[in-house]
């Protein structure tokens, strides 16, 4: 089920009548908590189960980290927690990937070796989950959190369906006082939520699922293509993965705030980033903000020498990558992004001072950066490594390539969704609807949305990080 | 209070807005000739007396130009048109005739109904097509949750137990069944909803649709016939003889499931409507020879040529391109059976 999709339309209008039709926090919370087992169990029921055992491990871990005092036990049972959490998340999303990686390299040292992968389903939403889950046993073992006692407010925090499958990653430090108290209904602002919703919407399914298909026709024969086509089947894949993810997380946040909840923010206008660690700053925040503190920092940060802090870098950024699927090309697309990190900070470092060089940067930076970004993102959508190489070749050399092409007027496309983006950074479209009598706002909604759905492809694509 | 009158009132802008919207908006752009065929009617609508309509059964196999030869010859001249359409079965057909219907042909007097039964399944790279999508109305949909309810056809809509349980279960042959009900009811909310009519305005602003586009479905005599002429390899006649002769080995007839049988009947009660003749039509096809043509309970002649001992010329492998289908000579010679079958009957006051 897909925020999409017209049953989960019905599924959140069912959620949300019964919701706030009840009158006692805990009823509430169990109600939402069955509907977010219903919700994921629409993918698959069986998965459930592991989404239910990780809730328990967990649960136990911050019981028992509640009661240890000695350092020692306190490391066991967090390292618990952590290999209980990567155990599963490397089984069902890795085993495959490091076997066969493992049969590639022996294969090229001459050792063949005959290995088995097995067939196994990746449950929707395992990287997400597991990232909330482990943001509560790691936040009480550093005493930032007290271990909760009520299993159903864990229950909820880590399957709560908004962003349950996509995100954003939600910690425990953040959702778990707002299961303390029932939320007012008068408290929820519905109009900032519905136009989130709406905003999300027509991201991912006008949007997103609009350019899909071409994104698609070039990544599965790149070598068919003409370099100028390259240009618009990278350019339309960056556009596609923002407005497919960010899309997911606006009506993810809606939905909770529909609900009462607030989601962190996820993005803030990424591609207008003027370097490398700008863009993390604004792309996947509650990524780049939970690999900071629960990888990075531990792994040292930036204290101790240069080259330390470097490592510390490459390591979170190469693991970040491999967060994203068991694959090499998600590897080569951390390693790059770690690269373009390190690159910007020596040329901080290089060029402190120099006033020719903030000149320049003022001219060059984003467009360096958006390449910079966009060169990425062919190894992050290409199918592997050889396809990357093709696409590479065109994107970077304009070399290579077929003669099939695309229509030229897909760079007004590009130009046009840039401009309207560029508006809304500027809040052009800022929020004088507030001040719309309520009627007058309902009625231009509905039928706004019935506008908005002419355009939407009648063929649904998944969300892109489903699959992570 | 105020959020739930608020709320009423977004619904129903929204309802109203998909309603005009939905009255408004042209025939959708569909693939196949769909809208080809469809526009080319609409414009010579009251040219043609008679319509055959289907699958690519009925397209690649009825020649219009011939029909017209030979009626005219035997002293009942008409002016026929091919509606048939590749992969056209029920429901999308019974859709499809209903808004040829609607444009209120003054000169109709016989529709061809290809006759075949009422299949439930699309493929899954066809459901995302707008094929799967523009016909999915109240009327077609329910039909089709109807057979895979095993509800009945009656006023009341009963599933059968043992069937629900095995679908809420997905056991026997009910693994797809609830993602399929699934499908159908998001497809009929979707074409409600207007989802995706706006390509049909790009797809006017960029010239998509050119002469070339039309004449490759309207055919060379825009007549909606279109020729294919290749034979069958010689390793798939023997495939084909052998498949043959095992559906003529078998024994008995299979009747259509009664939910096929409502939906002609509505069909031809539609065609009844305007004053035409509704004529079934079994074509020539090896998955077709077992279809009964007694006791079909439809208000209309059931033109059957699934015998190969009655129409052994049919089933010669040297006349087919394939089990489902015709060569071009074959095509020409079902035609040519068919119009001298139709004077037939029409001359001994069957067909009125």
């Amino acid at each position: 089920m897909s925020f999409v999709e017209f049953r989960f339309l019905w599924f959140f209008v069912l959620v949300f009548i019964v919701y706030w039709a009840m009158r006692y926090n805990t009823a509430r919370k169990v109600w939402l908590l069955l509907c977010s087992y219903a919700f994921y169990a629409a993918w698959n029921w069986k998965f459930t189960f592991l989404l239910l055992a990780s809730t328990t491990v967990d649960y136990f871990v911050g019981q028992m980290l509640g009661r240890c005092e000695s350092p020692a036990w306190r490391r066991f049972w967090i390292a618990t927690s952590v290999c209980a959490n990567l155990g599963v998340l490397g089984f069902f999303k890795y085993f495959n990937f490091f076997v066969s990686s493992g049969s590639d390299f022996l294969a090229w040292l001459g050792l063949p070796a005959s290995v088995n992968t097995l067939n196994i389903i990746l449950p929707v939403g395992i990287s997400f989950y597991t990232f909330h889950s482990m943001s509560y046993t790691i936040d009480v073992y550093r005493r930032k959190l007290p271990p909760i006692s009520n299993f159903v407010d864990l229950a909820l925090f880590v399957s709560f369906f908004p962003p349950l499958v996509a995100g954003p990653i939600v910690r425990a430090v953040y959702f778990l006082p707002q299961l303390v108290s029932a939320h007012k209904f008068s408290n929820v602002d519905v109009r900032g939520a519905v136009m989130l919703f709406l905003a999300g919407f027509i991201k991912k399914a006008c949007i997103a699922d609009g350019v899909a298909p071409t994104v698609d026709r070039y990544f599965a024969h790149p070598a068919n293509f003409t370099p100028m086509s390259a240009w618009i089947g990278v350019l339309f894949y960056a556009i596609q993965i923002y407005c497919d993810f960010s899309g997911y997380t606006d009506m993810a946040i809606a939905a909770a705030r529909l609900l009462g909840f607030q989601l962190p923010n996820n993005f803030q206008f990424p591609y207008f980033a003027r370097n490398v660690s700008d863009f993390w700053r604004r792309w996947h925040i509650s990524l780049s903000s939970w690999l900071r503190d629960y990888l990075y920092i531990p792994l040292g940060g930036n204290r101790g020498s240069r080259g330390f802090a470097y490592r510390n870098v490459m390591v979170t950024m190469l693991l970040g990558g491999l967060w994203h699927g068991a694959a090499w090309t998600f590897v080569v697309w951390g390693a790059l992004h770690g690269f373009a990190l390190l690159i910007h900070r020596e040329w901080i470092r290089l060029t402190e001072g120099l006033k020719w060089a903030a000149r320049a940067m003022r001219w060059f930076a984003w467009p360096i950066t958006i390449y910079a970004v966009c060169v990425a993102w062919i190894f992050f959508r290409a199918h592997d490594l050889g396809g990357a190489g093709t696409t590479l070749k065109q994107f970077v050399l304009f070399r290579g390539g077929g003669t099939e092409h695309f229509h030229r007027w897909m760079f007004l496309v590009i130009v046009g969704l840039v401009l309207i983006h560029w508006l809304n950074s500027r809040r052009w479209f800022a929020e004088s609807w507030r001040k719309w009598p309520a009627p007058a706002f309902a009625a231009a909604y509905g039928c706004t949305f019935a506008v908005v759905l002419l355009f939407v492809p009648p063929h649904y694509t998944p969300f892109i990080y489903f699959q992570f | 209070m105020w959020a739930v009158t608020n709320s009423a009132i977004a619904a129903a802008a929204f309802l109203i807005t998909c309603v005009a919207l939905h009255a408004v908006l042209p025939f959708p752009e569909i693939d196949g000739g769909v809208s080809q065929k469809f526009r080319f009617f609409t414009a010579h609508k009251d040219e043609f007396d008679t319509l055959f309509i289907g699958s690519s059964r009925v397209y690649f196999q009825i020649s219009p130009a011939v029909f017209d030869r030979v009626t005219h010859e035997s002293g009942l001249p008409t002016h026929s048109f091919n509606f048939g359409i590749g992969g056209m079965y029920l429901p999308e057909s019974d859709y499809l005739l209903e808004q040829i219907l609607n444009l209120k042909p003054r000169n109709l007097k016989w529709v061809f109904i290809e006759y075949d039964e009422l299949p439930t399944k699309w493929s899954s790279e066809n459901q995302s097509s707008r094929r799967a999508l523009y016909w999915a109305d109240w009327k077609r949909v329910s039909v089709l949750l109807r057979k895979l309810t095993d509800s009945g056809t009656g006023p009341r809509w009963l599933p059968n137990p043992a069937k629900l349980r095995d679908i809420i279960l997905r056991q026997n042959d009910e693994t797809n069944t609830r993602s399929l009900l699934t499908f159908y009811a998001a497809q009929m909310e979707k074409n409600y909803a207007n989802v995706a009519r706006a390509a049909d305005v790009l797809d006017y602003f960029l010239g998509r649709d050119t002469k070339g586009r039309r004449a490759s479905y309207l055919g060379v005599a825009n007549d909606g016939y279109v020729t294919r002429p290749d034979r069958m390899a010689p390793s798939q006649v023997t495939a084909y003889e052998r498949g043959l002769a095992d559906a003529m080995a078998e024994s008995g007839t299979r009747s259509l499931s009664p939910y096929a049988v409502e939906a002609y009947r509505q069909c031809a009660t539609g065609v009844r409507s305007i004053g035409a003749t509704p004529i079934f039509l079994i074509t020539p096809s090896t998955t077709q020879i077992n279809i009964a043509i007694e006791n079909t309970g439809l208000p209309g002649v059931v033109m059957a040529f699934n015998d190969p001992r009655a129409y052994p010329s049919l089933f010669r492998s040297s006349a087919r391109r394939d089990g489902q289908h015709l060569t071009k000579s074959g095509a020409e010679e079902f035609t040519r059976i068919v119009a001298a079958n139709f004077v037939e009957l029409a001359r001994a006051g069957r067909i009125k």
